[in-house]
């Protein structure tokens, strides 16, 4: 039942005015110190304004405009694209934004659908979605869904890349040849690394070359470097493993003899744990081979905070865990 | 961006009037939690719907969840009746076992696809001004979510306004209610499904934490002080609002979540008023 807490109806509504006033006061307060940084942001209101979504799509599109454009990437480094929440000022860098550049594949989930109908207000585009169909990898049995870890194979990610630099050679017409320019240089350090990832790969002899992670991120990546993968977990960072997964893991990991198995920055431990200690149980001594990159860079500033970066210490974890 | 910021705010306040009134009648039953129920039961309907059409567009997802929302509460509705289980616990053992038949779906017939609430269905606040509702001749009519919140309180207001004397008497002495041949069940009924479509139209909009947050923060303390039906209501729709208001503007001064920005004022709102509450009644 209701019960009588404050004596007249008068200091309810009272409170209920004060509670007013307060969150105006903070509201206030919050308008005053916005204003005062606002022109910061203002500075570079001459060129292009750009927004990337993911860390990798940031540094495709940096690549291009280096610093002829302010890039602004929405999922910094170690955010899971599949958990990422937009805030204040994402809305504020997407509504100001001149170009959009996003994954594409149902990486970025339901904002997909949010930059889908922003499309008539604003040049979007899905990078990833730039690679012809047929050099994707399906999942399910469904028709139009695609694997979205399309850069783990460096060839098919420089379609993404080509991509970025013809919308932003249409859109910047003054700026056209610097990014044309700048795409041969990058398509060139794309190629050398896509060679670099088969040469080292190769070193790890054939039957124990096998990458076995939480997360099953590395389809594209296993198909291009020959190298097997096995997985705790399908595509959504949601679903639990099964007990039945872990057994048959442990056993595989056993019959071939395989060195190590691998982390993820954002999957916890605990389930590649369970394998490491299961194979342990069998008299098979498994390492933990180390953490690899997948949806989102490393930290800005370390080598790892770029693409080339981020598959290069990838390459380095695998091969001298597996080795 | 002064214009986004309003249609954030206009749009989470009307979210605020209908869970406002809706988190009242919840309270009164003792099933403020059955929102989050419903956030977490949805997800057999949204994989079992993808299984159904394979499609992941929002529509058929939709429906599916929908479907599951109205379900859960029923169910609960069944268990607490028909075993004389607690209203708690019916409500723990409905979404638990109903969560756990969807991670099992998904691990058995979608592995290695993405398929979550959150991913697939669960919108966000912050994409409100960004997701327009335009006319095919190109007539900009404003956002989405606000034409739906608006639909969604102007049925919430009729609901209460309707039944309002019915609610009363059987939420307050439903033996009475029966005798007077007001109908009690079926008014609750009617409730517990406009609970359910609320909820799941709500979260496809505005996401799962702002609603769970408004259907319980504001009721709450509008409870603390009101001691008759209409106040409690009327407080209830008011601190939701004010939590919209004053969320969105420390939202935009920190630059960070807007839901959880609002949340938080919700229960600070919660907080003041439960200190100046206890003040009050120490003085009297």
């Amino acid at each position: 039942m209701l019960n009588l807490r404050l004596e007249t109806f008068g200091m309810k509504i009272l409170a209920a005015f004060r509670l007013c006033l307060l969150c105006l006061f903070i509201g206030y307060l919050g308008i005053g110190c916005k204003q005062s940084s606002k022109e910061k942001v203002f500075t570079h209101s001459s060129s292009l304004r750009i927004v990337a979504t993911t860390g990798i799509v940031g540094d495709a599109v940096k690549n291009i405009v280096l610093n002829k454009a302010e890039v602004n990437v929405l999922m910094g480094p170690g955010v899971d694209p599949h958990l990422y929440k937009a805030s204040q000022k994402d809305l504020e860098l997407l509504s100001k934004a001149d170009v959009i550049f996003y994954n594409g594949l149902h990486l970025e989930g339901k904002m997909a659908e949010v930059l889908e109908k922003l499309k008539k207000q604003k040049k979007i585009v899905a990078i990833a979605e730039a690679i012809p169909v047929n050099k994707l990898i399906k999942v399910g049995e469904n028709e139009n869904l695609y694997d979205p870890h399309v850069w783990m194979d460096v060839s098919l990610w420089k379609y993404a890349v080509i991509e970025c630099a013809r919308v932003l050679q249409s859109i910047d017409t003054s700026n056209a040849a610097f990014y044309k320019q700048n795409l041969d240089n990058y398509l060139q350090a794309l190629d050398s690394l896509d060679a670099y990832i088969e040469t080292e790969i190769a070193k790890i002899p054939s039957i124990p070359r096998v990458l076995i992670t939480a997360h099953d991120a590395f389809s594209y990546f296993s198909r291009r470097y020959h190298i097997e993968v096995k997985s705790l977990q399908g595509i959504s960072t949601v679903a639990e493993f099964g007990l039945r997964d872990i057994t048959n893991l442990v056993d595989f990991i056993v019959a071939r003899k395989i060195k190590a198995v691998f982390m993820e920055s954002f999957i916890p431990e605990r389930s590649i744990r369970a394998v490491i200690e299961g194979c342990k149980a069998k008299n098979h001594e498994v390492k933990l081979g180390g953490v690899l990159f997948t949806d989102a860079l490393g930290a800005e500033g370390t080598p790892e905070g770029t693409y080339i970066g981020m598959l290069k210490a990838n390459v380095k974890t695998i091969t001298d865990g597996l080795r | 961006m002064l214009i986004s910021g309003l249609w954030i705010i206009v749009t989470s306040s009307l979210l605020a009037i209908s869970t406002g009134l809706l988190g009242c009648l919840l309270m009164l039953r003792r099933s403020a939690m059955l929102g989050d129920a419903i956030s977490h039961s949805v997800l057999p309907g949204i994989v079992m719907a993808y299984l159904l059409t394979g499609q992941k567009s929002s529509i058929a997802l939709f429906v599916g969840a929908i479907i599951l929302g109205v379900g859960v509460s029923l169910m609960i509705e069944f268990i607490q009746k028909r075993f004389s289980v607690q209203n708690d616990a019916a409500i723990g053992l409905s979404f638990t076992f109903l969560f756990a038949v969807g991670v099992i779906l998904i691990s058995i017939f979608a592995q290695d696809i993405d398929l979550d609430q959150d991913c697939v269905i669960y919108g966000e606040l912050a994409y409100i001004p960004l997701d327009l509702w335009t006319t095919p001749t190109g007539l900009n009519l404003g956002p989405r979510a606000f034409w739906i919140l608006l639909a969604l309180a102007i049925i919430n207001i009729s609901f209460v306004g309707l039944a309002y004397k019915e609610l009363q008497v059987s939420i307050f002495d439903p033996l009475f209610a029966q005798a007077t041949g007001l109908h009690p069940q079926v008014w609750h009924y009617v409730q517990v499904v406009l609970v359910s479509l609320t909820v799941v139209a709500a979260f496809e909009v505005v996401g799962a934490i702002l609603v769970i947050a408004f259907l319980v923060t504001p009721a709450a303390t509008a409870y603390l002080i009101s001691h008759r039906l209409w106040s409690f209501l009327g407080l209830s729709c008011l601190w939701g609002i004010t939590a919209s208001i004053g969320g969105y503007l420390l939202a935009w001064w920190s630059g960070g979540t807007i839901a959880g920005a609002i949340a938080l004022i919700a229960g600070i709102q919660f907080l003041i008023v439960l200190i100046i509450s206890k003040i009050a009644k120490s003085k009297a």
